[in-house]
């Protein structure tokens, strides 16, 4: 279990050193999109952090640190307990 | 290729989500008989490392740029079905707090990515067969990792050509092959690091790889 939390802040710090390095080119299929002319709808749901940034926090780099750290902890946490669901029935045997 | 609502049309995305739900039922119980003890952890810092990945945009070629989405990636260290529910909660996290990829169109997104990325497993095991080291299990990763992304955006074209937008812009027609044009270059990208990822794991913590106990299986 200690060496999950390793990687797993060995992945936050992986993130806190290449955010700066990521490309905001559009995607292949926001490309597409833009070849086309075709503009991007109104997202039915915003979210509480689009773009993965925190809108209260200014400084860009941490804004989308912040909105990355929140989502490896939700996203860990999530699947930790999806882990303990789908390997629950081995356990009971 | 999270595709966002509006780019695809009511329809498509009611039948993307009825189809991916049932794949996700599956996976369940697939996973649920399959998955060795104790997975929790390991699905968890998997899971957190492509939300992470996804997150690191690498430029291509003419100002477009791609991530790795990490399907055959995931299914190599989880198993196929496995691999399929935890790209299935990475997609769910993003497009409940971050809106990439839209809620309505989320069906068609964990089809694209989860359950063409775990079952991108099986173009592993057809070229290496039950074999779990040298060049034909890496160049299985290789190609199967590649493939998995060029199917996701053969999907994804399908799905946002019956969009009432890109009806207009020409359909079907315009979008599969644009589609693929900008994603067999990305792919290259997600195979490149699927199976860079892949060897440095199977060199350091073979253990963890547990995608590979069911290569060795004969009938899954």
């Amino acid at each position: 279990m200690k060496g999950y939390v390793k990687v797993l802040t060995l992945i936050a710090i992986g993130l806190a050193i290449l955010i700066p390095f990521a490309s905001s080119y559009p995607d292949g299929l926001e490309t597409v999109a833009k070849i086309l002319n075709i503009e991007e709808a109104e997202p039915i749901w915003k979210g509480f952090m689009p773009d993965y940034t925190i809108p209260t926090i200014e400084n860009p780099y941490l804004s989308t640190l912040a909105a990355g750290f929140f989502g490896l902890i939700t996203v860990s946490a999530a699947a930790y307990i999806l882990g303990n669901l789908i390997s629950k029935q081995e356990e009971t045997k | 290729m999270h595709i966002p609502d509006g780019y695809i049309s009511p329809e498509a995305a009611a039948t993307m989500a009825v189809i991916s739900i049932i794949f996700l039922v599956l996976s369940w119980k697939k996973a649920k008989a399959t998955c060795p003890k104790a997975l929790a952890p390991l699905l968890a810092v998997s899971s957190a490392f492509v939300f992470a990945a996804q997150m690191i945009n690498f430029p291509i070629i003419y100002g477009t740029s791609g991530h790795l989405v990490g399907g055959t990636f995931l299914s190599i260290i989880l198993g196929p079905y496995a691999a399929i529910l935890s790209m299935t909660v990475v997609l769910l996290m993003q497009a409940l707090f971050f809106a990439d990829g839209g809620i309505i169109a989320l069906g068609a997104n964990i089809f694209n990515m989860a359950v063409i990325g775990g079952l991108s497993f099986y173009i592993v095991k057809l070229i290496a067969g039950s074999s779990i080291k040298g060049k034909r299990f890496f160049i299985g990763v290789f190609a199967a990792s590649w493939l998995s992304v060029i199917l996701g955006a053969l999907a994804c074209g399908l799905q946002i050509g019956f969009s009432p937008a890109f009806i207009e812009a020409g359909g079907i027609t315009v979008t599969v092959p644009a589609m693929l044009f900008w994603h067999v270059l990305i792919g290259l990208g997600e195979a490149t690091i699927t199976t860079t990822a892949i060897t440095q794991l199977h060199r350091v913590q073979p253990a963890i790889l547990n995608g590979l106990a069911f290569l060795k299986r004969e009938a899954i």
